[in-house]
């Protein structure tokens, strides 16, 4: 009988279509209205910048894991997704090498060096903005109007900048909408047509990729939704606009995209409640109380700290039977 | 009617419809069996024939004393030429009696008995007498069920008609063909329990057949309170915890057995089979199962001998693609063993037999975890799979322990959903072991 061909494996012998590189093309097809649009806004600086990184961090990752005698993951396209964050979260005028720097430094020193693939403990992004944030504060912070030139002589503020710097949201309005109109500020805010990063602005985008995500079941509601609620929430508790916090700055990106990272994000569903409440709660602490006018990508940092205390709130397992309580452990000290 | 269900579970392609429709074939006569002793779950037994000695179809050839045995009868009448250790399809060698067939046609059944007039210790006795094991699987001795502790009383049968395993569809057509023997099986196994209620819980893959179990329930049941009760149809449904929970809305307690919670579950299959041995006085020697696969040219579903090799049924009864082949199952693709070869026998526990092509059998590397969390919305027992393999991997067994490693029942779901193809379930298999002789061997030095 001819048996050498046969296949000898543990069951079971039947699989999902699923696979990593689905999943990370997944994300990226999900990025890809807000990537465009941002594109749209700010034209071929942006575009650049988001090619810059993309690229840097693919090599960057391929030259680390050869350097390194490991095995090559570049198909599985997590490195694309990690250099179209830290693009999609920066500013269109951010010099190229300072893009690159910002890629290599999220790939290397937030992702590789704990292991690649799913053992990074911080999110990659966040963590290579993070870094450019504090090595070039004023690159990083060099915000443009849309549709414009992006020159020194056209720099402009976020939205959160001029509240921050005591403006109202009728002057933002008046920025970006041309109108002091509440309703007509906050529909241009949802739209995105406003200073800020290549991809936090079009709060409309970054729904049609949540939604696609959630379709396919890459990522669940709970932990964005635990964030922007509680932002929501906390906010209108500290006397500030709740919709205009939700509606500027980068937190839906943030919720989105960010806390929803796999590998620095809890694994539990009361875990991933917890987290994304305490990144909400954190973004808008830091908004009103920091110095920084954002506070997402420490919020969601910070909250990457605790996701491996998080996981520890697992569901209770089928037919759990709780322990049986000690029986009077007072006497027992007293010998 | 509203179907139920449990959380968590995943769904396998189902590729049932070759073998659904297809009655049930017999192979009455097969030249030799090889015959395991041991079948069973529980303690092991010894043969009581010798090499040389002629037997009959439903003599009893291997026997032992002891609660948790099981006795082995010969499938067909002939001569034992060996006594050896040969591959059973739990893919480990065990001792096996061959017989070869004489032609004598001799048949030493039983002699019939009224399960629903003889005493209760009789009519247990009459199962273990025939060699009834759980026919699902596990192989758990069925007259051990039906024999609770005073303490645990039992208010509910269940019989496992879920079938949630792909390809499989044996249990499918014995309710099509003899929705009676299960009623009747239910039914006698309610009397023994003293129980009021009885559930046949089906797939709604499996609708089609309500009509035909309802009037068999009124032909056959003697009065039986028995329900039919429909279930989503997803993988683990047929797992005998998740049955419980879906048509009882309870749980077994961790470490626990179904009678924990007043439940007794046995499989189409051993309902059958208990019928069979009141009403014929037949020990459980036959054993159907589902033939099916790409590399299989003649899917079907038959009756055998129990030690049949599959190898003997071929050209004749089964065909097979061997360019093709790529994997041998025997059993289904989620928990079923894949095999060397098939020269190995059906069992009372062989529910099919797969001939799996290149398309079907995918093998895949391990990739990275990337905590993408599908493992645990998938974890019929709401464990965490992808904690549980971080815990194992650093040897660290006193975690994986308290996050659950022995309430795993090894389903499988989470492996089949891992998109880095992770060898969970493999892993908890091992680990299990690893726990188990851990455990024991610090039992052993705590003693001293």
């Amino acid at each position: 009988m001819p048996a050498n061909k046969l296949l000898l494996s543990s069951s079971p012998n039947a699989f999902t279509g699923a696979d990593s590189r689905k999943i990370m093309l997944a994300v990226i097809i999900a990025l890809l209205p807000t990537t465009v649009y941002g594109v749209v806004l700010y034209g071929l600086p942006a575009l650049l910048v988001i090619l810059t990184s993309v690229i840097s961090a693919v090599l960057a990752e391929a030259g680390f894991r050869a350097l390194t005698k490991q095995d090559s993951r570049v198909g599985d396209l997590s490195a694309v997704v990690t250099g179209l964050l830290v693009a999609l979260i920066a500013p269109p005028s951010l010099p190229l090498w300072m893009a690159a720097l910002g890629s290599i430094a999220a790939i290397i020193f937030a992702k590789e060096f704990f292991g690649g693939l799913g053992a990074n403990p911080f999110n990659p992004a966040l963590i290579g903005r993070a870094i450019l944030l504090m090595s070039f504060p004023a690159a990083m912070t060099t915000w443009h109007a849309p549709f414009g030139a992006l020159t020194d002589a056209t720099a402009g503020a976020t939205p959160l900048n001029i509240v921050k710097m005591g403006g109202t949201i009728a002057d933002v309005g008046m920025g970006i909408a041309g109108s002091s109109d509440y309703g007509a500020t906050l529909w241009t805010l949802f739209i995105g047509n406003r200073a800020g990063s290549i991809g936090e602005g079009s709060i409309l985008l970054i729904l049609v990729g949540f939604a696609f995500l959630l379709a396919l079941r890459v990522v669940r509601l709970i932990t964005p939704l635990a964030m922007v609620g509680t932002a929501f929430v906390l906010s209108w508790v500290l006397g500030m606009d709740p919709l205009f916090g939700i509606l500027s700055g980068g937190l839906v990106f943030g919720a989105v995209f960010m806390a929803t990272d796999y590998a620095s994000s809890p694994i539990t569903p009361l875990g991933k409640l917890i987290f994304g409440a305490g990144a909400g709660a954190l973004t808008v602490v830091i908004r009103k109380f920091g110095g920084f006018p954002e506070g997402v990508t420490y919020g969601i940092l910070i909250m990457n700290a605790l996701a491996p205390f998080l996981d520890k709130l697992r569901v209770k397992k089928y037919g759990f039977v709780p322990p049986a309580k000690p029986v009077v452990a007072a006497k027992e000290g007293a010998k | 009617m509203a179907t139920k269900t449990f959380k968590g579970g995943a769904h396998p392609p189902e590729r049932k419809h070759r073998t659904e429709a297809l009655p049930i074939e017999y192979v009455g006569t097969v030249k030799q069996v090889v015959v395991p002793v041991n079948q069973h779950f529980g303690a092991p037994i010894q043969p009581l024939v010798k090499v040389g000695d002629q037997v009959k179809r439903g003599q009893k050839i291997a026997d032992a004393d002891g609660r948790m045995t099981v006795p082995v009868h010969a499938p067909i009448a002939g001569i034992v030429k060996k006594i050896e250790p040969r591959l059973q399809s739990n893919n480990l060698e065990g001792s096996a009696i061959v017989i070869e067939a004489d032609g004598s046609g001799g048949v030493d059944f039983m002699p019939p008995l009224d399960g629903f007039s003889c005493g209760k210790d009789e009519a247990l006795a009459r199962i273990r007498e025939a060699g009834i094991i759980g026919m699902g699987g596990a192989g758990f001795p069925a007259h051990v069920k039906l024999a609770p502790p005073p303490n645990k009383p039992i208010t509910v049968v269940i019989a496992n008609a879920a079938e949630c395993e792909p390809y499989l569809t044996i249990d499918e057509r014995v309710m099509a063909e003899t929705p009676g023997d299960l009623v009747e099986g239910m039914a006698i196994t309610m009397r023994i329990l003293g129980v009021g209620r009885g559930v046949i819980g089906l797939e709604d893959n499996k609708a089609h057949l309500m009509d035909a179990l309802e009037a068999a329930v009124k032909d056959y049941g003697r009065g039986a309170a028995i329900e039919l009760q429909l279930l989503k149809t997803k993988y683990p449904q047929g797992g005998e915890k998740m049955l419980i929970t879906a048509i009882t809305g309870k749980e077994v307690p961790s470490g626990g057995l179904p009678m924990d919670v007043g439940c007794v579950v046995q499989n189409v299959g051993t309902f059958k089979a208990i019928a069979e041995a009141f009403r014929e006085g037949k020990p459980l020697i036959d054993r159907g199962f589902t033939v099916s696969g790409g590399a299989c040219k003649s899917p079907k579903n038959l009756v055998v001998p129990v030690g049949t090799l599959v190898s003997d049924l071929i050209p004749d009864t089964i065909q097979i693609d061997e360019d093709a082949l790529r994997r041998v199952i025997y059993g289904g693709p989620m928990m079923g063993p894949s095999l060397p070869n098939w020269a190995v026998p059906v069992q009372k526990n062989t529910s099919g037999v797969l001939f799996l092509n290149a398309s079907e059998s995918k093998v895949y590397a391990e990739g990275p975890c990337l905590r993408c969390g599908r493992c645990m919305n998938a974890c019929s027992c709401r464990l965490s799979p992808a904690l549980l393999n971080v815990a194992i991997k650093a040897d660290d067994f006193d975690q994986a322990e308290a996050i659950g490693l022995l309430d795993c029942i090894e389903c499988g779901t989470c492996s089949f959903v891992c998109p880095s193809h992770i060898q969970l379930v493999q892993r908890f298999r091992v680990g299990k072991q690893l726990l188990r002789a851990k455990k024991q061997k610090e039992a052993a030095r705590a003693g001293k």
